[in-house]
């Protein structure tokens, strides 16, 4: 199992090495293939373990495998190990699984672009980098593909490195990252020096001792990484990276930025959940904060006009949905939200990237109107990925948020205020997703569509359109998984590595079902109403709320004010100390140290006069005085 | 030994050391120069002879043999640089031979 | 200083002799430098290596008299006539001038070093000065110097050679007609 387990890693990564060294030798189709059928090697070698395990009773379900002795330092030993237990193959699927169809569809978007190679070795370096995250057997090698995928992300966000917005919004991405790595980072040294091991058997075994029980240590660990967390998966107050982070093609956005890498945080919260029990006002804080992003990210949502950026800010909210089921246990619900998103957000990303596609690179929804009649297929696919987001049953999204929020309302007082969090998120899903569903199929075609689009056999090419008909299926029947009241397939499957709690019983399920359905069913009404035919009625509300459409619209102002508290103090720092030491000190002194050797050589050059009497009387001079030194010491 | 000690052709040998600096170094013709050179080795010449005397060893006499040929080369090429010179129409004076000049 | 006035009456002669090369060794080394004409001081310095002549005599030093009269005054200083000749007018130099700081200097200089070099001297003429080895009748005769030259110091006589052969080429280049600057260059 662990061959199976290492081949899965490293395939992808082959397919890096392969595409750059064969560099223009291979065609840029070639190229393609090679990442996506890495891919699917990996996902083969992934379902292969998977039925292997399933032999195994559960408690045996978990297995490390070391190949070699990475890093030592004094008494420090750290491997590169992988762990295969249920947590990390659920997440090797979903990776592996939907990052197959992404690359494949990845193959026809790309088609044409001047670099599709790199694109498509980026794309692998993506997938192995994620694995290696998910596999890691030990908290370092995790951070190792924490940054690789955090890297690979930046690569890709500007890829089309020739435009300043993409490469802006990759610098953007790279440093919020960053500032989640760090505190990361500053948890993992708290570990090293606690416990003396990163592995994660180790540590957790031995965690409740070395750092006690909501103790400040375990407090500053568990802040540390959740911090980390809260970067990558773009919550508030790390979270204005994502929307800029669309500037990229419309598959990054699918895989990255939506199916996988975002959803690194919770899948951190999860395996290193013994830690977080150990500090559970830390981890109840990740629930506040994914509550808070859950509702403002929906909020902004309805404001916005770009078609990539309403669904980006729906992957903030839905993720937020993922943090609050973490944040209060129910760790089994949260992870299976996180597979159901993933099927049907990359779904909606790649839905809307065939209208893109189709319209020749306009993403401005204005612009767009009535394609249902022209796309008729991907209207379908849009509207199956926008009912499981809004969580219409028999919808797979219906399932898992319904199973996250069965799961709140019985766990006390927060538990209650985050259950309402969720159901008016339901409500704001519903409206933002139909409200853009609408405005793009629905009504008179555009005038811009109308001269701009081009269709080609099946709406789009074929490398396309299958994989959005995959993922539309899975959207549909993924969600019979797990069934509040009934079974739980996912909770049971992750039971070994963590426990979820226990779902609310019989009635109060119903009702919170009920109340979801009711909210996100509103949701849909009111966006009917307002949206289904050109009219006024947004334009009135608009100006009834004046304030309220400002700040959405400048996305709660967070942009604004990270630049006032951070950016510009320190952009001034740096032009004071240019001026005022760097500049006098070390480059008017290096320029002092020419100037002042010419100088001197200047003057000792004056010595040359060329007359050889004086040359000569300098001899004798020195004759005489050497003559006197002879004498005295002599 | 008969007549003044060895001390006696050292100090001698000395001052017309002297002599012969003190010309190098006030005279402005090369020429002079040139002589006031000569000068210098032979004083030199008469040192090594008045030592091989007090040591009794011949390598002193050897010593000042090498040096009056090496006295010839070099008033050989100093002659001819004066020739050289002085058909350049250049004046003959150290002071005004300047080109050299740092 | 008494060793110097430690003279017997057979070294009368001797001394006699010593005194007046000396003098006229000093008289004509001042003339060498101090005459205004050049020809006048290439004369004086045949003076000078015959005083040097009789000196080395007086030395024991027989054959490198005989080479000092024969190599210096028969041939260095002819060569030096010849120049002088051949240069004319253009030999004259003025003289230094007056008392500017680079005469002072050299004055001060040359009369450090002589008078350094004879403290020490002075100082050592009391030891290691003061005995004069025995030498035997051949000393410094051309049989000796001959020896001496093919056995211990071969090197030096080959090496002479080849000293003296690059010096005729060199006088041969430097002596033959170059091109002459159109404008009275500096040299």
């Amino acid at each position: 199992m662990d061959v199976l387990a290492w081949t899965a890693l490293f395939s992808p990564a082959a397919a890096v090495v392969a595409i750059a060294l064969l560099g223009e030798r291979v065609d840029r189709f070639a190229a393609g293939l090679i990442a996506a059928g890495a891919t699917l090697f990996s996902f083969i070698c992934t379902v292969a373990i998977f039925f292997d395990m399933l032999g195994e009773s559960p408690e045996e379900r978990s297995e490390v495998s070391t190949i070699w002795t990475w890093l030592t330092a004094g008494d420090l030993r750290i491997g590169a190990s992988v762990l295969i237990d249920p947590l990390s193959v659920f997440m090797m699927l979903v990776v592996t699984g939907v990052g197959f169809l992404i690359l494949t569809y990845a193959i026809g978007y790309m088609r044409g672009d001047e670099e599709e190679r790199r694109y498509h070795a980026y794309k692998a370096l993506f997938i192995f980098s994620m694995l290696l995250l998910v596999m890691a057997g030990n908290l370092l090698l995790l951070l190792a593909g924490w940054g690789m995928v955090g890297l690979s992300s930046y690569l890709l966000i500007n890829y089309w490195h020739q435009r300043r917005a993409p490469v802006e919004a990759g610098k953007k991405a790279f440093v919020m990252n960053a500032v989640g790595d760090a505190t990361f980072v500053l948890a993992l040294f708290v570990l090293v020096q606690q416990i003396g091991s990163l592995d994660y058997g180790v540590v957790f075994s031995e965690a409740p001792e070395a750092l006690g029980e909501g103790s400040t240590l375990a407090v500053l660990v568990a802040l540390g990484l959740l911090g980390g967390a809260v970067a990558k998966s773009a919550q508030i107050p790390l979270h204005t990276w994502l929307p800029d982070a669309m500037e990229g093609p419309t598959p990054v956005s699918a895989l990255i930025h939506a199916a996988t890498m975002v959803t690194a945080g919770v899948y951190l919260i999860a395996r290193t959940s013994p830690l977080f029990e150990l500090a559970i006002d830390v981890r109840e804080l990740a629930g506040i904060l994914g509550a808070v992003t859950l509702l403002a990210a929906g909020l902004i949502a309805l404001v916005q006009t770009d078609i990539k950026r309403v669904i980006a800010y729906s992957t903030m909210s839905q993720i937020g949905y993922m943090f609050v089921g973490a944040g209060l246990g129910a760790y089994g619900p949260s992870m299976f939200h996180l597979m159901t998103h993933a099927f049907f957000k990359a779904l909606l990303f790649m839905a809307a990237g065939v209208v893109i596609h189709a319209l020749s690179g306009e993403q401005d929804i204005r612009r767009m109107g009535g394609l249902a009649r022209e796309l008729p297929w991907t209207y379908r696919a849009f509207l199956v990925g926008a009912l499981a987001l809004a969580a219409i049953p028999p919808f797979a999204g219906f399932f898992s948020k319904d199973a996250i929020l069965a799961s709140l309302i019985d766990q006390g007082s927060l538990g209650v205020l985050l259950w309402a969090a969720g159901i008016t998120g339901a409500f704001l899903t519903g409206l933002y997703t139909f409200r853009l569903l609408f405005i793009v199929f629905f009504g008179e075609i555009s005038p811009y569509a109308r001269e701009h689009l081009h269709k080609e056999r099946f709406e789009g090419p074929v490398s396309m359109m299958w994989p959005i008909a995959v993922l539309a299926v899975l959207s549909t029947i993924a969600g019979f998984l797990q069934v509040p009241g009934g079974w739980h397939l996912v909770d049971t499957w992750l039971d070994p590595v963590v426990e979820s709690v226990e779902e609310a019983s019989g009635a109060l399920a119903l009702f919170s079902i009920l109340a979801s359905l009711v909210a996100a069913s509103g949701g849909i009404a009111v966006a009917w109403a307002l949206y289904r035919r050109p009219g006024d009625r947004p334009a009135a509300i608009r100006k009834r709320f004046p304030w309220a459409a400002e700040t959405l619209e400048h996305k709660l102002y967070f942009d604004e004010a990270y630049d006032l508290v951070f950016y510009r103090p320190a952009s001034a720092l740096a032009a004071w100390l240019l001026g005022r030491i760097e500049g006098p000190l070390v480059l008017r002194s290096l320029g002092g140290l020419g100037t002042g050797v010419r100088d001197v050589s200047d003057r000792v050059a004056a010595a040359q006069t060329g007359r050889v009497r004086a040359y000569v009387l300098a001899l004798a001079l020195g004759l005489a005085v050497l003559a006197v030194v002879f004498l005295v010491v002599a | 030994m008969l007549g003044p000690g060895i001390a006696a052709y050292l100090i001698l040998s000395v001052v017309l050391f002297a002599t012969g600096a003190f010309g190098v170094l006030i005279r402005r013709s090369p020429l002079i120069i040139l002589l006031a050179l000569e000068l210098m080795l032979n004083a030199g010449n008469l040192a090594l002879i008045a030592f091989a005397r007090q040591l009794g060893d011949g390598d002193g006499q050897i010593f000042a043999l090498t040096v009056m040929v090496v006295a010839a080369a070099e008033a050989v090429l100093g002659l001819g640089l004066i020739v050289a010179v002085s058909r350049k129409h250049a004046e003959l004076d150290v002071d005004r031979l300047t080109s050299l000049r740092g | 200083m008494e060793i110097l006035v430690a003279a017997s009456a057979g070294n009368v002669l001797v001394w006699i002799v010593w005194i007046a090369a000396a003098l006229a060794l000093l008289a004509s080394g001042i003339a060498v430098v101090l005459f205004v004409n050049p020809f006048f001081s290439a004369l004086a310095l045949i003076g000078n290596l015959a005083s040097l002549a009789v000196l080395y005599l007086l030395l024991a030093g027989e054959f490198v008299a005989g080479a000092q009269v024969i190599v210096y005054a028969g041939a260095i200083v002819i060569m030096f006539v010849f120049v002088l000749a051949y240069l004319g007018g253009r030999a004259d130099a003025p003289w230094a001038g007056g008392p500017t700081l680079q005469n002072v200097v050299a004055i001060v200089a040359a009369a450090a070093i002589a008078l350094e070099v004879i403290v020490v001297i002075a100082l050592k003429a009391g030891d290691e000065l003061s005995d004069t080895a025995e030498i035997g009748g051949s000393f410094g005769s051309p049989a000796q110097i001959g020896e001496l030259f093919l056995s211990d110091h071969l090197l030096a006589f080959e090496v002479t050679s080849i000293v003296l052969l690059v010096a005729a080429v060199g006088g041969v280049i430097l002596g033959s007609a170059l091109p002459s600057l159109e404008d009275g260059d500096e040299g």
